[in-house]
């Protein structure tokens, strides 16, 4: 099967293409919709065969690097368009083509209609072709390429609606945003090639095994590698992107913003898992910046009121606790809440276009309710989404948040542990309020007006299969005091054997008994029960909104995070650029040397047309002079 | 011993020798009657008529061209006949495509009408009288 | 005659070109109206010739007493020229200013008959069949330029290119006379031996260096010998022209590199991956001198040209100085960097006279000014002539960029820095003028009288996407031609 494996990422890309330059013309959805959906099923079926070829060999073999052609060889830089297959990147190519296929049949329903509905689905599709480079690469700068094109792709999608201003502005911050990880990126990248000599992450990685812990040049290239990541991924302090990036369609937030190009940062930091396990000090930052990013984000939810802004810090707070996991050196856990969260998650968001799609484009809760009787499917897989997230058994959500405040606790310490249990709490707290506010009580929007509907099938089956997923799908990574295997663990294992090994070098493996694990997991189930029979108490019947006052209108305002990075960063920069870069530096020494060369190469070039006289003669002339002189000078100097 | 270069060289001496004695010996020897008749240009008794720096026609040249490939052609032949029976059937073969090629030329020139002398055509007054014309 | 034999093997694409030629001229004198026949004709046999010529890869020979080798070299430059033909012969198809000639399809064997002297100018070695291969080639380009009987411009440019041609290689036959003279020998092999034991210090070689240099430099309009390049380039119909461009100045490079890398080479080897010239002989700094000289030249005054065709006149002067860049280094690493550069040259200027083609049929001019607002009236077309000028611009992701970054890589890493830095401070010069013409393509409004759409037959749009899609696509990924490029840098004779 690995033999036609390039057309993992080269059908999307033909569904790019279709759809760019011919989408218009041809004019038709079913055309365009169902082309793009069926180029991503392809690669996901494709995938699934080489899994079911690699579950088959012995896990050591379980890596094959895929050699295209040699890109680019320039003196000692020689870079070969190479895939890798391990179980990590197959894991990742088959949650973003699984469920990216999902989010682009829910599309064809959502986006019926629109103008540039060809447009949209070419974007999709080469986002999959972007993001499919980005995990499948061998090598930094094909990843850098990757990570660049879904940047780009989320750049033109949330800005697809483009008449609207804040689409331009929201995608213009997000660009911007993610510019400063990407400085952090090309740094690290600078730096493996400058001591490494290679671009080539296996080679890389190989590189560095035998290095000692801790060094600077490690720490250094795992904390820029971390910026990067911070980025894309929406941590603190890059996270402020994510809200804004909700002005895209919501099949859009669902597939690039909360199931896969947010997890790039998780993937990358999963990939060069050596890295960072050779570093206990960056993963120390790494663990502390996921339980900031977790903590802040989930407490802004509480207050929000725009049912997709919920979703968005949710998602931020989510990738958090993948941070955390990354920084307690449990990677495979981190994978692992990655693609429940990426069931959830993108079911939660699918559901909520169908809520907005229903609503006739509102979006805040505070007029919604009751919606429970009027769309019983999108209710009843939202509700399993919420359950799944607030860490029900035996939903999918459970048993990763679970592992991960599990080894929060033993790896972390206590107080973490506290900390991530709390944030655990908020996030049932909040969840259990949008959905309260959103399916139960009485209907506050205008009755005459709005009329709710189901949504078309297109939106429904995928909400179902999605719920389906996100019910049983944790059972793949069972916790190992029930004494079932851990599919997921024992699939993942090879790729973080060398990371593992390199833990052990420095961190005797602890053994806690199995009463604590069973004992915090009792704990925490107790906690989200708790929390959400409050929540769902407080506001399943709630009709009146009052204005939110002190803490409350700090969280509604997102901690002025906004206005804090406008008044501390964005103006400052924007002064500077003003009065010294632009009106000194740009306007009188970049400009001025500019004119100043335009100006001397049009005087010049005045000047020497005038020789082109257009007589024979003279050509003669001036050629038989030119060799004279020529001549003459090689005889005489 | 001279070189062949030097031979030629020698050869060409004389042969300019030649003619220059020839041409000193009848400024030397003959008489000088210079007359009216005999100091203007020749051009078969009639008198010269315009510049001598007059334009032809480009037909003369498209023929001229014509001429010198088949001059060339007779240059190639003239080695060729003389070892043509040691060389055989290939030296023919050869000949045979090179006039080929040749004639080929020729056909398309005469094709396109290139040899095609067109005469010049004056155009006769016409008159608005018909007199002349029954009289005659 | 044994010989004679042998060496026709190794002549078949040559041969195929001839019959070509006379089958087209044949079936123009019996069609005796413009068609597309002869043309398809002319196409075929080229391919076969073509096919021919991939078959030749890897053999190194000298055949007809020494008059010409094969070797990758030779077949790499007669690869460029038989595609390169085959596109200008598609492009006259499409061009406006040859149908609309009292010709018929003499195009088509003209340009075939170019092709048949370029194949002979990259595969001499002897300067006897080197000047005649140069005349084959001049002596069709001078009918070509003149194709357009009843244009005035047409004629003159003609009228303007014999003569300048016939100087040009009246200076380079007399500085050949002067060399045979010196060594007694024709074949530059032979040339090579000879001046090796005599020592290159006699000032009579830098005389016939030059001299030489006028009659190749004037093949690739290289300062000084470029003055026919924009009256012939701007009366010529504009296939004419690109053919021009890429085509004659490419043989003009194939004949010059060969004759200077090997004629004055120590022995016929390379050490070290570097030529091992005379003592005494500088023709690396002449070339440089030429080189800058054309670079400057060509790219200041092509900044306020307005007609198209003259500024793509003045463009290939300053390319053609690029391409002796890599000359300089005087190496295989130089020697693969000018391959590059060639097939991007080739490439990016096919699409650029391509557009230029589409965008005069339907303007009647190639004027800029006239341009105005193209971008608005035929957005395909411009974009594809936006994609040409950021190509030859050398902007990276094109085409362009790739030749760029193999030529000035080998200057760097031949220590010749200051070099490299005039040639990037040039393509930024360059950048001046190649924007101008997307400047009044897309930001200039049209005029209000002309401003309504344009289209073309899908034909010409499929033929723009083929020149488009190599342009972009081998500017991401050059690897193939940078290893084509490396297998082909072999000459006959050198190691």
């Amino acid at each position: 099967m690995t033999k036609y494996f390039l057309l993992v990422t080269l059908l999307p890309l033909f569904g790019f293409l279709i759809n760019i330059l011919f989408g218009k013309r041809i004019n038709s959805e079913k055309f365009s919709g169902y082309l793009s959906s069926f180029l991503v099923f392809v690669p996901f079926f494709i995938t699934f065969l080489v899994f079911l070829d690699f579950i088959s060999v012995p896990p050591e073999s379980r890596k094959i690097v895929l050699n295209y052609f040699n890109w680019i060889a320039a003196g000692k830089l020689s870079i070969n368009y190479s895939f890798v297959l391990d179980p990590l990147s197959i894991t990742m190519v088959m949650v973003v083509t699984g469920i990216g296929f999902l989010i682009h049949v829910y599309s064809i329903g959502y986006m019926h209609g629109d103008e540039s509905f060809a447009r949209f689905f070419s974007y999709l599709n080469l986002f999959i072709f972007a993001m499919l480079n980005l995990v499948l690469a061998d090598n930094f700068l094909l990843v850098f390429l990757g990570w660049e094109g879904v940047g780009l792709c989320s750049y033109l999608l949330i800005g697809f609606w483009s008449e609207k201003k804040f689409t331009g502005d929201a995608a213009k911050k997000a660009f911007i945003v993610n510019r400063i990880g990407d400085f952090g990126f090309m740094t690290a990248m600078f730096l493996i090639f400058a001591n490494f000599g290679t671009l080539e992450i296996s080679g890389f990685l190989g590189n560095i095994a035998g290095m000692p812990v801790n060094s600077v040049l490690l720490t250094a290239i795992a904390l820029l590698f971390f910026l990067g990541a911070t980025g894309k991924s929406a941590q603190i302090p890059l996270f402020v992107w994510l809200p804004d990036a909700m002005a895209g369609p919501t099949p859009v937030s669902a597939l690039i913003h909360a199931a896969t190009m947010v997890t790039a940062g998780i993937y990358l930091i999963a990939r060069t898992s050596v890295l960072y396990a050779l570093s206990p000090t960056a993963s120390q930052i790494v663990l502390i910046v996921g339980i900031l990013t977790a903590l802040i984000s989930a407490t802004i939810a509480l207050k929000q009121n725009d049912i997709k802004k919920i979703l968005a810090y949710s998602t931020i707070s989510q990738l958090g606790f993948m941070f955390i996991a990354l920084g307690t050196m449990s990677y495979g856990v981190a994978i692992f809440h990655l693609i429940t969260h990426a069931f959830f998650k993108a079911l939660m968001f699918l559901g909520s276009g169908s809520v907005i799609h229903a609503m006739h484009d509102e979006q805040d809760i505070r007029n919604m309710g009751g919606l429970k009787n009027k769309m019983k499917i999108t209710y009843i897989t939202f509700l399993v989404g919420a359950f799944a997230i607030s860490g029900i058994p035996p939903l999918s959500g459970f048993f990763s948040k679970d592992e991960i405040l599990y080894q929060t606790f033993i790896n972390a310490g206590i107080l973490p542990y506290i900390i991530v249990l709390f944030t655990a709490a908020l996030t049932a707290f909040y969840m259990f309020r949008l959905t309260g506010l959103t399916f139960f009580g009485k209907a506050r929007y205008d009755e005459n007006k709005v009329h709710p509907h189901e949504s078309p099938r297109t939106m429904t089956i995928p909400l179902i299969i999605l719920g389906i997923l996100s019910a049983v799908g944790g059972f793949i990574g069972l916790p190992h005091f029930t004494g079932l295997p851990n599919y997921l663990e024992r699939w993942l294992e090879p790729v973080f054997t060398n990371a593992n090994r390199v833990i052990q070098l420095y961190k005797p493996e602890g053994h806690h008994a199995v009463s604590v694990e069973i004992l915090l997991l009792i704990l925490s189930v107790l906690v989200a029960a708790g929390v959400i029979y409050f929540a769902f108490k407080k506001f399943s019947k709630q009709e009146r909104f009052e204005k939110e006052k002190g803490f409350g209108k700090i969280l509604e305002n997102k901690y002025y995070l906004d206005e804090i990075y406008d008044k501390s960063v964005v103006e400052p920069v924007q002064n500077t650029s003003e009065f010294f870069l632009w009106k000194i530096f740009d306007v009188k020494i970049i400009d001025g040397f500019v004119n100043g060369i335009s100006f001397y190469v049009s005087r010049l070039s005045i000047d020497w047309r005038k020789i082109q006289t257009g007589i024979i003669q003279d050509y003669a002339t001036i050629t038989i002079a030119g060799v004279v002189l020529i001549i003459l000078y090689f005889i005489f100097a | 011993m001279l070189t062949q270069f030097g031979q030629v060289l020698i050869f060409m001496i004389i042969a300019a020798g030649f003619v220059a004695v020839a041409f000193i010996a009848a400024r030397l020897i003959g008489p000088k009657l210079p007359s009216k008749g005999k100091n203007s240009t020749y051009e078969c008794g009639e008198d010269t008529e315009g510049d001598t720096w007059l334009k032809f026609n480009v037909r003369y040249y498209v023929i001229a061209l014509i001429f010198i490939i088949f001059d060339v052609e007779i240059v190639f032949l003239f080695p060729w006949a003389v070892v043509f029976k040691e060389m055989g059937l290939i030296a023919f073969i050869e000949m045979a495509i090179f006039l080929i090629i040749l004639i080929l030329g020729f056909v398309y020139a005469y094709a396109k009408g290139d040899l095609h002398w067109d005469k010049p055509r004056p155009v006769i007054p016409a008159l608005d009288r018909q007199i002349f014309k029954s009289e005659i | 005659m044994e010989q004679t034999i042998i060496s026709l093997k190794n002549f078949i694409p040559e041969c195929v070109l001839i019959v070509t030629i006379l089958v087209c001229l044949l079936a123009d004198l019996i069609v005796r109206k413009k068609s597309a026949v002869v043309a398809v004709i002319g196409i075929a046999g080229l391919f076969v010739s073509g096919w021919f010529v991939i078959g030749q890869f890897g053999v190194k020979e000298s055949v007809f007493f020494g008059m010409v080798v094969i070797d990758p070299y030779s077949v790499f430059f007669k690869l460029l020229f038989i595609v390169s033909t085959v596109f200008i012969i598609l492009f006259s198809l499409a061009s406006k200013e040859i149908k609309d000639s009292t010709h018929t399809n003499e195009h088509v064997y003209l340009m075939i008959s170019l092709t048949l002297g370029a194949n002979l100018m990259a595969s001499s070695v002897n300067m006897l069949m080197m000047y005649l291969a140069l005349e084959t080639v001049s002596i069709t380009s001078y009918v070509l330029a003149g194709y357009m009987k009843k244009s005035k411009r047409s004629s003159e440019a003609a009228m303007k290119y014999v003569i300048y041609g016939a100087a040009s290689s009246g200076i380079m036959i007399y500085a050949m006379s002067l060399l045979y003279g010196y060594t007694g020998s024709m074949n530059i092999f032979e040339i090579s031996s000879i001046l090796s034991k005599m020592g290159g210090t006699n000032p009579m070689l830098v005389i016939v260096m030059v001299m030489i240099l006028a009659g190749f430099g004037y093949k690739i309009s290289s300062v000084p010998f470029h003055f026919w390049t924009p009256d012939v380039y701007e009366g010529a119909p504009i296939p004419v022209t690109g053919f021009l461009a890429v085509t004659s100045s490419a043989a003009g490079f194939a004949v010059l590199i060969r004759f200077f890398s090997v004629t004055f080479l120590k022995s016929t080897t390379m050490l070290n991956g570097s030529l091992q010239i005379i003592d005494g002989i500088r023709w690396t700094e002449i070339i440089i001198v030429l080189s800058v000289a054309s670079m400057i030249i060509g790219n200041f005054v092509a900044v306020w040209q307005m007609s198209f065709k003259r500024l793509l006149a003045y463009s290939s002067i300053a390319q053609g100085g690029y391409i002796m860049l890599g000359l300089v280094v005087a190496n295989q690493q130089g020697l693969t960097a000018i391959f590059v550069y060639l097939v991007a040259y080739m490439i990016m200027n096919l699409g650029a006279f391509y557009a230029l083609i589409m965008i005069s049929n339907k303007l009647n001019s190639d004027d800029i000014n006239d341009m105005k607002g193209f971008a608005y009236r035929a957005p395909a077309v411009a974009v594809g002539m936006g994609i040409f000028m950021f190509a030859l611009s050398g902007i990276p992701a094109t085409v362009g960029f790739v030749g760029k970054f193999y030529l000035f890589s080998a200057l760097i890493e031949s220590n010749m820095i200051w070099l490299a830095l005039v040639g990037m401070m040039n393509s930024v010069v360059s950048l001046f003028f190649y924007i101008k013409v997307l400047k009044y393509m897309f930001l200039s409004k049209p005029d209000e009288e002309n401003s309504g759409k344009i289209y073309y037959g899908i034909a010409g749009y499929v033929l723009l996407f083929i020149l488009v899609i190599p342009t972009l696509l081998l500017g991401i990924y050059f690897g193939p031609i940078v290893r084509f490029a490396e297998m082909s840098a072999v000459m006959f004779g050198l190691k």
